[in-house]
């Protein structure tokens, strides 16, 4: 099966706008092919009706009066332009002291959270941006997964922990009790928690 | 500047408070406080609850005149609020007369700002377990229930590894405990939410119907099934059961394994039930509760099972080794807890420390 070049190609070696190696290729090729021919003719007679229609002028135009006129309304565009462009701002000075107090209430909110909050709600929070979304309700919650266990009330929640220990096994009582599994990784000790919801 | 500063710190000092705590264990207690160490506890006002964040551990003696082999604690904020009341129990102990062990406490509890003087913590004994299944303590946690399950899987468990030693070997216990740990590393947890009543979800519902691993050796035989399910929520399972035994059932506990979109199986849940089931009869399991999934989770189907069941004598039934090897649970229920201890022992300290350990009862 023959392949034909495109009609971008063809339009681009009719303008001249091709590369000389691949006007090189389109002319090897158009010479066997009857079909590419034919509308490389197509396209010589488009181009050259184009030519024609941009070369006509109405009667009595004077270019070079038409041309000096075009010159003007552009330099009065750009003056326009000037007119209305927007004024630099000018620059409030911030003085460092206003600076320093924010810095240092940060320190103290960070600071105030840091000691207030208990480590399990600041692992539960951790952890809440982690996994998949559950649903929130405002009733008590049990809900386990691979981390731990929790309750959740009022879209707070309480998750259990043993330091970086992860739960051996979790599980879930329909009766409103969820546990947790953990062993002890020196003592061997098996220790079993549970929050109820009811 | 100042100002601010002193504000800050005096909202700090503000939120702090000292937890105040309480270990009540009764006079005849089988086992008596050695020392309590309360380091990393403490209490945090939030909206209308304090936040009490426990942390304690402590030493226990046995001071009965038998071997311990399981404790519960109850660790109470404020008994009838949601969030006011945990537990911590240690099975598969084997505490001889005099001896003192460890318990480790790490819960997290809410009291309501308006209950009593200040933020409390109180440890109760809920109970005690003997090596001759005896029980001491008030059981308002049914630690009894709990605790001697533990003990009959403990005792399946280690019998099972002990016969194994004896037969295969030390390298036939390491191919099972190897086998084990991988189970256990497979097995997936998806989370699960559960709450009581009905949920909230808009989506419509249909009827799922359960299927059911059946143990020809359990006294209950599962007849029928079914929970209403929608997109990632399964809600109000009813399951009817028929007593196939010749004694009485007084308790019994339905595992519930959900399969998801992608054909996953997970233990989502267990369903207990109290009931008064004379052999020969048929009652119906009915509980007005609802799990819930993460959003990604389409439940196709849901299994369930008899995991234990209680005699009105007091006797119990567990599933044998063999029956839990069910190609559907094997990979999906979880091992005992004396199973997970004895495989933590082979992980963490080797197989001669667990050919120990399976020597010592």
């Amino acid at each position: 099966m023959r392949t034909h070049t495109s009609e971008t190609v063809l339009a681009l070696y009719v303008s001249g706008d091709l590369a000389w190696w691949r006007r090189a290729a389109v002319r090897l090729h158009v010479g066997r092919c009857d079909r590419c021919r034919r509308r490389i003719e197509w396209h010589r007679t488009d181009l050259a009706r184009i030519r024609e229609a941009a070369a006509w002028m109405p009667e009595g135009v004077d270019w070079n009066r038409l041309a000096s006129e075009m010159t003007a309304n552009i330099h009065v565009g750009l003056a326009a332009g000037e007119c209305v462009a927007p004024r630099p701002r000018k620059s409030i000075a911030v003085g460092w002291r206003p600076v320093a107090v924010a810095a240092g209430v940060a320190v103290v909110l960070v600071g105030a959270w840091w000691l207030n909050t208990p480590p399990v709600l600041t692992h539960s929070l951790g952890r809440g941006g982690m996994r998949p979304a559950l649903t929130e309700d405002r009733r008590p919650v049990v809900e386990a997964t691979e981390s731990g266990i929790e309750l959740r009330e009022n879209g707070s929640s309480l998750g259990v922990s043993q330091g970086t220990a992860r739960p051996v096994a979790v599980s879930v009582n329909v009766q409103g009790s969820a546990s947790a599994r953990y062993v002890d990784a020196d003592t061997g000790q098996m220790t079993i928690t549970s929050v109820y919801v009811q | 500047m100042r100002l601010a500063l002193l504000f800050m710190a005096g909202i700090v000092a503000a939120g702090a408070q000292t937890l105040s705590r309480k270990i009540e264990l009764p006079p005849d207690s089988p086992v008596t406080l050695v020392s309590a160490d309360w380091g990393e506890s403490s209490a945090t006002a939030r909206g209308g609850a304090f936040l009490l964040d426990v942390h304690a551990g402590l030493s226990l003696r046995n001071s009965s005149q038998r071997r311990i082999r399981g404790v519960t604690l109850a660790v109470l904020a404020q008994e009838v609020t949601p969030g006011g009341k945990g537990s911590v129990s240690v099975p598969s102990l084997d505490v001889a007369p005099g001896d003192t062990f460890p318990l480790r406490i790490d819960l997290p509890l809410l009291r309501p700002l308006g209950a009593g003087t200040g933020p409390l913590v109180e440890v109760k004994l809920d109970g005690v377990l003997f090596d001759d299944l005896s029980f001491y303590g008030p059981d308002k946690l049914h630690s009894q229930r709990t605790m001697t399950v533990w003990e009959l899987e403990a005792r399946r468990d280690r019998q099972y590894f002990k016969k194994l030693l004896e037969q295969a070997g030390q390298e036939g216990l390491k191919q099972e405990m190897l086998a084990s740990l991988g189970r256990q590393d497979d097995r997936q947890q998806p989370g699960v939410q559960m709450v009581r009543g009905r949920t909230t979800n808009t989506e419509p519902e249909r009827e799922v119907r359960f299927a059911f691993v059946q143990f020809p050796e359990a006294p209950i035989e599962s007849q029928d099934g079914l929970a209403r399910v929608a997109g990632n929520e399964a809600r109000a399972p009813r399951i009817d059961v028929r007593n196939r035994s010749d004694r009485a059932i007084r308790y019994l506990e339905i595992g519930w394994i959900v399969k998801d979109q992608q054909g996953r199986e997970f233990l989502a849940a267990s369903m207990p039930a109290d009931l008064n089931l004379a052999p020969g009869r048929s009652s119906q399991v009915v509980q007005d509760a609802a799990l819930r999934f993460s959003q990604r989770t389409v439940i196709q189907s849901m299994t369930g099972f008899v995991s234990h069941a209680e005699f009105a004598d007091g006797s119990y039934w567990i599933p044998s080794r063999a029956a839990l090897a069910d190609a559907k649970l094997r990979g999906v229920i979880a091992p005992s807890p004396e199973e997970q201890r004895l495989a933590q022992i082979y992980r963490k300290k080797g197989l001669g420390a667990l050919v120990e350990e399976l020597k010592k009862f």
